[in-house]
């Protein structure tokens, strides 16, 4: 049973369709990457998944529950992990805080499983080598301390499906490996992901499936290395070749 | 001076309540609610309805002042807010400044015009030095600052206080770790109205309430958050207490030995300040990176 299916999900925003006819299954545990053009709507679907857009047509189903009008706040206490693509954390408050914050969000009983919030942040912070940071702003990181703080926070707050949108825009190639890392860990914790992400390579390597959005539509999915191969990607990101 | 120095004191302790939360308000849902002074004046009316009229002890018509603000201001969110603010921020600029209107229009139907002071008579005075203080007024001061320390804990030492300034900092974020932002977003305008009617309360408690009060309560408050940094809630506060000082002193000071500025500009210190920080400084004298809570 797919821990996420997607039918049919169509966006139109001012007579503007942004998706169209968006149909795939996610199983648990698998790593998908999310590739396609600038304005193919890869940003837009996280958007539809997280509950910030509201489809015009289709229906989203998490863990066998039809979650389409779940607000994103309900649809985050179900398990879904979102990384932003322009840094979700919290600039003018402390690494600590911005952990503190995420653990105190979850469902009750989740928290209480956890038990002392001082020192599941602790351990949240040492994953991320950020300890030496814990009081500091996090406005102050790199972009790539960033990231990592943003990804260890979000695995911490006990999601299953996380939403990661290019996690190695704006870092740099060294953290880029450390981002690269902690999304392994994701996947050896059997954690699903979707990744949205420019990096071909970066992309064949961590992913078991791609999916191609070209102007809102699927137009391929398969395994990194068929799709990174394939006529039709190529088409998707150069044009049709006009000898053929 | 020490006089001057205690006016300002008192003044922007009162500025400062209307200000906080105006400031609450625009950094969490990024709209200015330009009702908010006549918010606080219904607040110290209806505290001076229920302890003047209605013979109630002072301390349960102060509840229900309070009270009286949370819920106009929980109504103003849901139909004067609410419906308008993701659509445009500019828009609950307009509708709040109808419902100002509507407002001025209900507190002269149900006041009317004439001075109404909660506690009337005279004030039992203290000498400090060359300088006097009422009671009340040392209350009034007091209390803000009460108020200010107790909010400035829950702000920054208790999970509420941070997922309040988690959504003031990344809205997107915040809804994402599974933070209710619009269950936040409708408690932070009822406890601006709660801080604005605690405004109106002191006024009518220190002074007298009269309807024009309201439209310079909001230019103060307005001059204090564009001054403080759009949305930084201490900036605000600060500069409530400066715009005060400034304008006690702009008319109590007797300049070069010759003259003294007319008290009638006093309540131009203000504008003064919103159009020289509109033109030099923007974004105010306390913002960093974001809006900040």
């Amino acid at each position: 049973m797919p821990i996420l299916s997607l039918h049919s999900i169509s966006l139109t925003i001012q007579n503007h369709t942004i998706l169209q006819d968006v149909s795939f299954e996610v199983e648990e545990g698998e790593v998908i990457g999310l590739i396609g053009p600038n304005g193919s709507g890869k940003t837009t679907l996280f958007n539809v998944l997280s509950g910030f857009l509201q489809p015009t047509q289709g229906s989203i189903t998490y863990k066998e529950q039809d979650i389409t009008g779940f607000i994103p706040s309900r649809r985050a206490q179900m398990g879904i992990g979102r990384v932003f693509q322009h840094f979700g954390i919290f600039r003018e408050m402390t690494l600590e805080e911005n952990v503190l914050v995420a653990l105190e969000a979850m469902p009750g009983e989740q928290r209480k499983s956890l038990g002392d919030l001082r020192e599941v942040v602790k351990a949240t912070l040492a994953m991320a080598t950020l300890t030496d940071h814990a009081k500091e702003k996090a406005g102050s990181l790199s972009g790539g301390q960033m990231r990592l703080l943003e990804i260890s926070r979000t695995l911490k707050s006990g999601n299953d499906l996380f939403l990661l949108d290019e996690p190695t825009a704006g870092v740099s190639p060294k953290m880029t490996h450390q981002v690269a890392g902690a999304i392994e860990a994701l996947k050896k914790e059997g954690k699903t992901v979707l990744i949205i992400e420019h990096d071909l390579p970066f992309i064949s390597k961590i992913c078991d499936r791609v999916v191609v959005l070209d102007v809102g539509q699927v137009v391929l999915t398969g395994a990194p290395d068929n799709v990174r191969q394939s006529k039709e990607l190529q088409e998707v990101y150069f044009g049709a070749d006009p000898t053929t | 001076m020490v006089q001057l120095f205690i006016n300002g004191l008192i003044a922007g302790s009162l500025g400062a309540l209307v200000a906080g939360g105006l400031a609450l308000v625009y950094g969490v849902l990024g709209v200015f609610n330009l009702a908010l002074g006549q918010m606080a004046l219904i607040g110290g009316y209806s505290t001076w309805w229920l302890h003047q009229s209605l013979h109630l002890p002072l301390s349960i018509s102060i509840l229900g002042g309070l009270l009286v603000g949370a819920l106009l201001a929980w109504l103003t969110f849901e139909i004067f807010v609410n419906p308008f603010y993701r659509r445009h921020r500019f828009l609950p600029l307009v509708t709040t400044i109808a419902l100002s209107m509507i407002l001025d229009g209900a507190i002269l139907l149900l006041f009317q015009e004439r001075p109404r002071s909660i506690v009337p008579g005279l004030k039992k005075m203290v000498q400090m030095g060359d300088a006097r203080i009422s009671m009340e007024q040392v209350g009034l001061i007091l209390i803000t600052f009460v108020l200010l320390a107790s909010f400035a804990y829950v702000l920054h030492s208790t999970a509420f206080g941070r997922k309040i300034r988690a959504v003031v900092q990344h809205e997107h974020a915040a809804w994402s770790l599974g933070i209710p932002a619009h269950i936040l977003h409708r408690l932070i305008f009822i406890l601006s109205g709660v801080l604005a009617a605690c405004g109106g309360i002191f006024l009518g408690i220190d002074q007298n309430l009269t309807p024009i009060f309201a439209f310079p309560l909001t230019i103060k408050a307005y001059a204090a958050i564009i001054a403080g940094g759009k949305g930084n809630f201490w900036g605000a506060i600060l500069c409530a207490y400066l715009i005060a000082f400034l304008e006690q002193f702009v008319v109590g000071i007797h300049w070069f030995g010759l003259f003294y500025v007319p008290a009638g500009y006093q309540q131009s210190v203000a504008l003064v300040f919103i159009i020289f920080f509109l033109l030099f400084k923007p974004s105010g004298l306390f913002v960093r990176s974001a809006r900040a809570a």
